[in-house]
């Protein structure tokens, strides 16, 4: 549109643009409003209580959003017993849904680039417990619990930012917020399953350990590519 | 492994367990993909589970959203599509002259899922005044303008029984409503005006 205005600008084709400017005036004035697309847009045409389409919507959030999957990875990396993986699971899940339920229901509006920098730098930490990094530059083991709870909360607070900005309607709000919770810990579960079997068979492999270091270095880059280009689009969006 | 206690290979699953656990995972996989995924992201339910979990309404949602979307792209051009618009939300003055008559009322109805654009045209600095109910059900509407590249979005509602207002516009063009019917019942809508424009354009 604006190349076509420029070459508007010369006299010959004055004219003719003018022409085409109206026509194309009352084409777009035809149009429909500005459209969001994608579940956003869903969820602005909605009100009311929809349990089984917020379920999905927490699910899927959950599936595609590879730095929560990225930080479950680490966390059960070296997790061999199901009890183990239980009790992390459930103290991740405890953690962000706790942050996520009263970031939304109180409208914290944290910057969305700030928390998913920490988002990334969660993955960065466990990555690096997991080489056993904090033993040999602290000379101790930081508590993996208390860890996986604290990131969790930071993690929940990420969710929320992103809950807020799909703007659900006040109409069944809290139903519709508990649904999409449960989908989180649903889509958690499935997630975890495919983990599990994928580091089953790995696990069994004699190679593991040396395999292990070098799968958990690049988890260590991942979390700050994550982070840098959190940090880079904070910059660019306050420049 | 240094944050964990030393695993024994007993304590790993067998062979067998990961091999029933990836079945599982198989079968689940296609069954949310074809009951699930393809309802709630294309409206394409061929088993009519979607329909009964209400997720192919939303893949239906999506669909029209996404056509609409691709149809305002190829129009406007991508470039001045979302950096330009520019939402004016506090230019709402409560109707001073609510005694005066009212120059037009539009009454029209909607289906469920249908949708329709209703705009006042009008000159740069204009006040319209406006007043509507809804019976039968509830709407959303998105009351804005765009024209020359320009945009505004004056009011966005879902779900809403009435309303009244007004504004002033920041450029020339057609102003007014994009109204469309969420609801599961047929909803009338009755529209007044009054203000400074010219015309009224109606389109589906």
């Amino acid at each position: 549109m604006k190349s076509f205005f420029r070459r508007c600008a010369r006299a010959p084709m004055r004219a003719a643009c003018l022409v085409l400017s109206l026509l194309a005036l009352s084409v777009s004035s035809a149009l429909a409003h500005d459209v969001t697309p994608g579940d956003a847009g869903y969820i602005q045409e909605i009100w009311g209580v929809h349990i089984i389409p917020f379920i999905y919507l927490g699910a899927k959030h959950m599936i595609t959003g590879y730095d929560h999957i990225l930080f479950l990875l680490g966390v059960v990396f070296f997790l061999y017993h199901m009890k183990d993986v239980a009790i992390y699971v459930t103290l991740f899940a405890v953690g962000h849904s706790v942050t996520m339920l009263l970031g939304v229901w109180f409208g914290w509006g944290i910057n969305a680039y700030i928390i998913d920098a920490i988002i990334g730098l969660s993955v960065v930490y466990k990555a690096l417990d997991n080489l056993g990094a904090f033993q040999k530059w602290l000379g101790f083991q930081p508590n993996t619990m208390a860890a996986t709870l604290i990131f969790g909360l930071f993690h929940g607070t990420g969710l929320a930012s992103k809950i807020l900005e799909y703007q659900i309607a006040e109409d069944g709000l809290l139903a519709n917020l508990l649904a999409f919770n449960v989908g989180v810990e649903v889509g958690q579960l499935m997630a975890l399953f495919v983990i599990l079997i994928v580091m089953g068979y790995w696990r069994k492999s004699p190679n593991f350990m040396r395999q292990a270091s070098v799968a958990n270095i690049v988890m260590v880059f991942l979390g700050v590519l994550l982070t840098y280009q959190q940090v880079a689009g904070y910059i660019a969006s306050t420049a | 492994m240094y944050n964990a206690p030393k695993p024994k290979l007993e304590d790993l699953p067998t062979n067998r367990q990961l091999q029933r656990m990836s079945i599982i995972a198989a079968i689940g996989a296609v069954a949310i993909g074809v009951m699930v995924y393809m309802p709630a992201e294309h409206g394409v339910d061929p088993t009519g589970v979607g329909a009964v979990l209400g997720l192919t309404e939303m893949g239906e949602i999506k669909q029209q959203l996404e056509a609409e979307a691709e149809a305002d792209r190829l129009l406007h051009g991508e470039d001045d599509s979302s950096s330009l618009i520019d939402r004016v939300f506090g230019t709402f003055v409560s109707s001073a002259y609510a005694q005066e008559a009212w120059q037009d009322e539009i009454v029209f109805t909607l289906e469920p899922g249908a949708a329709t654009e209703i705009k006042a045209t009008m000159g740069e600095g204009a006040t319209l005044i406006y007043s509507w109910v809804a019976e039968g059900g509830r709407i959303n509407f998105d009351l804005h303008a765009h024209a020359g590249g320009e945009n505004v979005t004056y009011e966005r509602g879902r779900g809403q029984t009435s309303g009244e207002g007004s504004f002033e516009t920041p450029f020339a063009g057609d102003h007014g409503w994009f109204w469309r019917n969420r609801d599961d019942e047929t909803v009338t809508v009755t529209l007044q005006l009054r203000g400074e424009y010219s015309a009224i354009v109606r389109s589906e």
